[in-house]
């Protein structure tokens, strides 16, 4: 963990209000666990504590972020334009487990902006996974534009693309066929992981990429807390703890 | 070299820089980044007699120019911190400022009591923004007759230093200081969070309610420290709303003898080691000797 300088290089609008960030590093960054985070100072006066983002991509001097704007800091962060230099703390948090057993088969699943927290696990994961993506609309379809090589089964809400409804019941259609061997990642909306977590197997492992408002993004002020079925304690910091959570102990 | 060291209840501390409680962990996840060991002191997060597992999320929101916070003082207890982490503060001899609260009287004495004197520890800090359970949940520190009746019973319970850390949300606070004064109190710090809520247009609720914090607090944590420093003859830690060295700088010569950095380290998480650099450059180029030698030279 550091705090790096990154200058704007490219802050593309993908689609609808999704786009792609891309800093230059003064300094190279390693050992980066796909799921981990950084936290960005959005270079305007008018937000105040940084934000945290998952790492969409990155190479020893450079790191991209895909958001979707949302609010104020997501807002003036779509206005910054190429050059800007800004801060920005990590690699933060605990990424994903992808030292899973041989015989078990990679399922990745990602609702909507959820693609962002496992982009670089799709990429640096070693045996090949198979991808659900879930979003609204076929226009979002573009945000997994560079994933058409890979085998990706789509869902769209409104039909537009692939199949028509969420990506649990599509992912549930493929269910059967897995059988108990696969491990899975996913990130997405919470009533995403509560559905998902109704149609799997207990035996199955299943790993979850939370999100949640932080103020440090490195454990100093316990704001970002997750409530699991720990009971000695239930709150678990997602930016320590976390992002990333055995689904079979967090509270859903 | 500028002299940064002051004195703090007879122990030397190598400089006034301090975290606010709640706003550094348990110390250790400061690790990565840089060595607290440079700070004068660290501030516990608020500790109690039986672990508190906080509030439920949200604990935080972003206000324009500050944040509200609930955390809810959660905490893992005053026996988890000692064996779980004394022993990283012991390796860093780092001296130690206990913060700690309890829901009622009984239990902020029972937690006083239970904290054993140590060489690092300077001294107990007495989160008096408490609500007491037992009298409708209205916090201790807001009437003079409660804040000395409190004090006086944590002081005797303990040969350790109490300091109470006072809100600014009541009416006269240096009546408030001088009722901790009377009772024993050996410092003050100045000041808590002042409660606030955030109310969301869209959803129209109420999202959060709680202690905001941020550089707004500068200006009603001055005045605290100004006037109470002015009536009571003890040390003063100010706390509230400080970014940089300029803002620390203004708190010792309102009277502070020490500060204590909250916010900033969320905004910028080397925001004290930074503030330590600068105060003693500033003293340097002012043709100071000492940190002393701006303490309270204010001219009103």
């Amino acid at each position: 963990m550091r705090d790096f300088e990154g200058e704007v290089i490219k802050n593309e609008h993908i689609t609808k209000d999704f786009f792609i960030i891309e800093f230059r590093l003064q300094k190279p960054i390693y050992a980066i666990e796909p799921g981990q985070f950084v936290m960005v100072k959005i270079p305007d006066e008018r937000v105040f504590l940084r934000r945290p983002f998952s790492i969409y991509d990155c190479n020893k001097n450079s790191l991209s972020i895909m958001y979707r704007i949302k609010g104020e800091g997501t807002h003036y962060l779509s206005k910054t334009p190429k050059g800007i230099k800004t801060q920005i703390l990590g690699p933060l948090g605990k990424g994903f487990n992808i030292n899973f057993e041989d015989h078990l088969k990679p399922v990745i699943i990602a609702g909507g902006i959820g693609i962002a927290g496992v982009h670089l696990l799709i990429k640096k994961i070693k045996k090949t996974p198979d991808i659900f993506y879930g979003c609204s609309d076929e226009k979002e379809v573009k945000l997994i534009e560079d994933l058409k090589a890979k085998h990706v089964y789509i869902a769209t809400m409104d039909g537009s693309f692939g199949f028509k409804g969420d990506v649990i019941s599509l992912f549930e259609r493929h269910l059967k066929h897995y059988q108990s061997s696969i491990c899975i990642y996913a990130c997405g909306p919470e009533a995403m992981f509560k559905s998902l977590k109704e149609k799997i197997k207990p035996e199955i492992k299943c790993e979850v990429l939370l999100e949640e408002r932080m103020a440090c993004g490195m454990g100093l002020c316990f704001g970002c807390v997750k409530k699991t079925l720990d009971e000695k304690e239930p709150y678990k910091r997602v930016c320590k703890e976390g992002p990333v959570f055995d689904i079979w102990q967090i509270s859903l | 070299m500028a002299d940064l060291t002051v004195e703090l209840f007879g122990k030397t501390l190598k400089n006034p820089v301090m975290n606010a409680s709640g706003t550094m962990g348990y110390g250790v996840e400061m690790e990565p980044l840089w060595d607290i060991k440079n700070m004068g002191a660290y501030v516990t997060k608020g500790l109690s007699l039986k672990p508190h597992h906080g509030n439920p999320p949200p604990r935080i929101w972003e206000e324009r120019h500050g944040m509200i916070n609930s955390i809810g003082l959660h905490n893992i207890g005053i026996d988890a911190f000692f064996n779980n982490f004394m022993p990283f503060f012991e390796k860093k001899e780092l001296p130690v400022i206990i913060n700690f609260f309890g829901f009622s009287e009984e239990e902020y004495i029972e937690c006083a009591r239970q904290i054993k004197p140590h060489r690092l520890i300077v001294c107990l800090e007495a989160n008096l923004s408490c609500p007491n359970i037992k009298a409708g949940g209205i916090s201790f520190g807001k009437e003079p007759e409660n804040v000395y009746r409190l004090v006086k019973k944590i002081k005797s319970v303990t040969e350790i230093p109490v300091i109470a850390k006072l809100t600014p949300e009541v009416k006269n606070i240096s009546d408030i200081a001088m009722a901790a004064y009377d009772a024993g109190a050996d410092g003050l710090t100045l000041i808590n969070t002042i409660p606030g809520i955030y109310v969301d247009i869209d959803n129209k609720n109420i999202p959060i309610k709680g202690g905001l914090s941020g550089p707004f607090l500068k200006p009603i944590a001055l005045k605290a420290i100004k006037e109470c420093s002015e009536r009571v003859p003890i040390p003063i830690i100010g706390v509230g709303g400080i970014m940089d060295w300029k803002d620390a700088v203004a708190f010792f010569m309102a009277g502070a003898r020490a500060v204590q950095v909250g916010t900033a380290t969320f905004v910028d998480p080397f925001t004290i080691p930074k503030i330590i650099e600068n105060i003693g450059e500033f003293i340097n180029s002012k043709g100071y000797s000492s940190i002393k030698d701006i303490i309270g030279v204010v001219n009103t």
